[in-house]
């Protein structure tokens, strides 16, 4: 078996934009644009970008929940986008999601038990009644939570504990690979941290693989292995999380890590601010899409655009001219 | 010293809920200062929007109500002035930002319009064309490129970051003493949040304002204020100008705050040891225990915290720094 789990080669989802009175297709957005890259086996990857750039499109498309129009996603060697329904039914038990919004995307009317015992259900695990209540118990200790949370509903647990039931549905059926979409967002600072610890834990427990979509960059350097930075669909630069904040190659991604305010009053930031905004990918500029914000543009970064150079094993960045370090 | 423009005592809003009365602001006193950034930090529920609104009058009321406290803004109780009166000081003299800049402009009129709408409120000598002229300029002044062209556009036809330049252009328009920001670049990305940030601080070198930067971020606070209140269950738990708040923080809570930040000092690149966290989560505002708010999630508590001896109050650790703690760090 590979050391990679996953291998996502030239992945790329156009959503056709409809107009006039026959609905013809008039334009698309590519909101992901051949996008390639592999995950290591127990790694995370973390995934960032600025609204709009296609990290939460390439996440669900991973799993087909958004079907791609092109490219390859290989998952323990299995091209996975030439699965048939139920092929992919079966493979989405070794990859799970969890996703932003903890209010959401838990069933009021379900409760607790019911919600961490549906997935077992379809995939017809732990049948037995025993070993199923003995299952959910394993879950919500898992997850620290205590054992009477079984009978409860959604509503009756704050932002953090909801993340936590979350956690555990996605653990329910024993995955290899998770996809985090923006799984600390909605949460306040120190409850946050509480759910970084327990996706870490988890990790080196069972032995999964993240790939951990968020805005927040801070965290996603503190909890990735490896560092994938998106623009308007396309991987523009991947790196170890290490290298990423000091030895940047692509000026976009120097210049978003600078764009973090830093909670030390004490050192003046030496920070780069982007002129304009993201441009519409409906849109994109012609070359590199970052041109027109980029201070290092040269005639050739408009014409064309650039290929991945690729550093080491571990940083590829797309780029003409990139920082040196 | 510079001049104190705005002074909050004592300030108490209740809500009454189905499930009873609650206090979502509990004695919280506040300075703000000419030209200088407050910065109220607090997770959610805290009370750092119900103050703000206070000062705005802009509690609901019923469900609200202001139980106490006085706020006084150059030498007028902003609680007891004439209904009338209070609406010429709002936008006028007091500015507000939100949070999110969609909801906050109304969808079906043009930029131009919303903003001339303020100036004609509050600047009603000018004439039409001069509101428009000012509409242009104050597009201009935050930034927006070809101003005369986006001044006849809709919000919907801008980006977030757009819109949220349109409401500060709206809420610096008429000039203010004073602008409460709530939030302002919560729901932007970082690269625009630092576009913003560095507009307002550059604007409020021109034109002299005091702002009040309300935001959970300890980076932006870090960025951008001079003093900072930190705020937990309605209190105010610390309060010191920002570098003396960030070096030596007196408060449990303040600590813990700052150290549950990842940091990027890191330089392995492998798996990182664990987050320093806050254990457990704020007590719910209808069941606050007695003694100290923070007692159930503190390292440091003791006997004195859990009610024997009253609330902590906030008292001064040295000069300029106050926290409401019984056993402040150092």
């Amino acid at each position: 078996m590979s050391e990679y789990i996953l291998e996502v080669n030239n992945l790329t989802k156009r959503f056709p934009i409809n107009g006039g009175i026959f609905g013809r297709e008039v334009g698309a957005v590519s909101a992901v644009n051949n996008v390639s890259f592999k995950i290591k086996k127990g790694e995370t990857l973390g995934l960032v970008g600025e609204s709009g750039c296609g990290k939460t499109t390439l996440g669900r498309s991973l799993l087909r929940l958004i079907e791609p129009t092109s490219g390859e996603v290989k998952f323990n060697g299995t091209d996975i986008t030439s699965l048939d329904k139920d092929g992919m039914r079966e493979m989405r038990r070794k990859m799970q999601i969890i996703f932003q919004d903890p209010y959401a995307s838990l069933n009021p009317r379900m409760t607790v038990g019911g919600i961490l015992a549906e997935p077992m259900e379809i995939h017809k695990l732990f049948m037995d009644k025993q070993e199923r209540h003995k299952r959910l118990l394993q879950l919500l200790d898992q997850v620290q939570l205590p054992s009477d949370a079984l009978n409860k509903y959604p509503h009756e647990f704050s932002g953090g504990q909801r993340q936590r039931i979350c956690i555990a549905r996605a653990l329910a059926v024993e995955p290899e690979f998770i996809v985090c979409d923006e799984p600390v967002s909605a949460l306040d600072v120190s409850v946050q941290a509480q759910v970084v610890n327990l996706m870490m834990d988890l990790q080196k427990d069972l032995g999964l693989t993240y790939l951990f979509i968020a805005h927040d960059l801070k965290v996603v350097e503190y909890i990735s292995n490896r560092v994938a930075v998106m623009y308007l669909g396309n991987m523009v630069e991947v790196a170890k999380s290490s290298e990423l904040y000091g030895a940047a190659r692509h000026p976009y991604t120097k210049a978003l890590f600078s764009a973090i305010p830093n909670p030390n009053p004490n050192v003046n930031p030496d920070r780069i601010i982007l002129e304009g905004d993201i441009p519409s990918p409906m849109n994109p500029p012609s070359g590199c899409h970052f041109h027109p914000r980029c201070w290092n543009a040269t005639d050739e970064c408009r014409s064309a655009y650039p290929p991945v150079t690729e550093l080491s094993a571990d940083h590829a960045y797309r780029c003409f001219n990139p920082n040196q370090v | 010293m510079a001049e104190k423009i705005l002074e909050i005592k004592d300030l108490c809003v209740e809500f009454n809920t189905d499930r009873g009365r609650i206090r979502a602001v509990n004695g919280v006193n506040l300075e703000v200062f000419k030209g200088k950034t407050l910065g109220v930090v607090g997770e959610s529920g805290s009370g750092k929007s119900v103050t703000a609104l206070s000062i705005m009058r802009l509690i609901p009321t019923p469900p609200g109500r202001i139980a106490n406290g006085t706020i006084d803004y150059r030498g007028e109780n902003l609680l007891e002035i004439p209904f009338d009166e209070m609406r010429r000081i709002r936008g006028n003299k007091i500015a507000m930002i939100f949070q999110e800049p969609m909801t906050s402009l109304n969808p079906v009129f043009t930029v131009g319009n919303q903003i001339e709408e303020v100036i004609e409120l509050h600047q009603s000598e000018l004439s039409k064309e001069q509101r428009k002229e000012k509409a242009v300029e104050m597009l201009k002044l935050v930034g927006i490129p070809s101003p005369e062209q986006r001044v006849t556009e809709y919000p919907h036809q801008l980006s977030g970051g757009m819109r949220q330049r349109v409401m500060i252009a709206m809420s610096l328009a008429c000039e203010p003493d004073i602008l409460i920001a709530d939030e302002p670049t919560t729901a932007l990305d970082v690269t625009i949040q630092a576009q913003i940030l560095e507009l307002m601080n550059k604007l409020q070198k021109e034109l002299g304002m005091g702002i009040i930067m309300i935001t959970h971020d300890l980076g932006v606070v870090a960025e951008t204020c001079d003093d900072v209140a930190v705020m937990y269950c309605g209190q105010i738990v610390e309060r010191a100008d920002v570098k003396t708040l960030f070096n030596h923080p007196q408060h449990p809570y303040t600590k813990g705050l700052m150290e549950s930040i990842p940091s990027f000092d890191s330089t392995s690149g492998q798996t990182k040891g664990r987050l320093p966290t806050i254990e457990g989560m704020v007590p719910s505002l209808f069941d606050l225990p007695d003694g100290c708010n923070f007692q159930d999630r503190c390292k440091n508590v003791t006997d004195k915290c859990r009610g024997s001896e009253g609330e902590p109050k906030l008292r001064e650790i040295s000069p300029g720094h106050d926290a409401a703690c019984f056993h402040p760090l150092s």
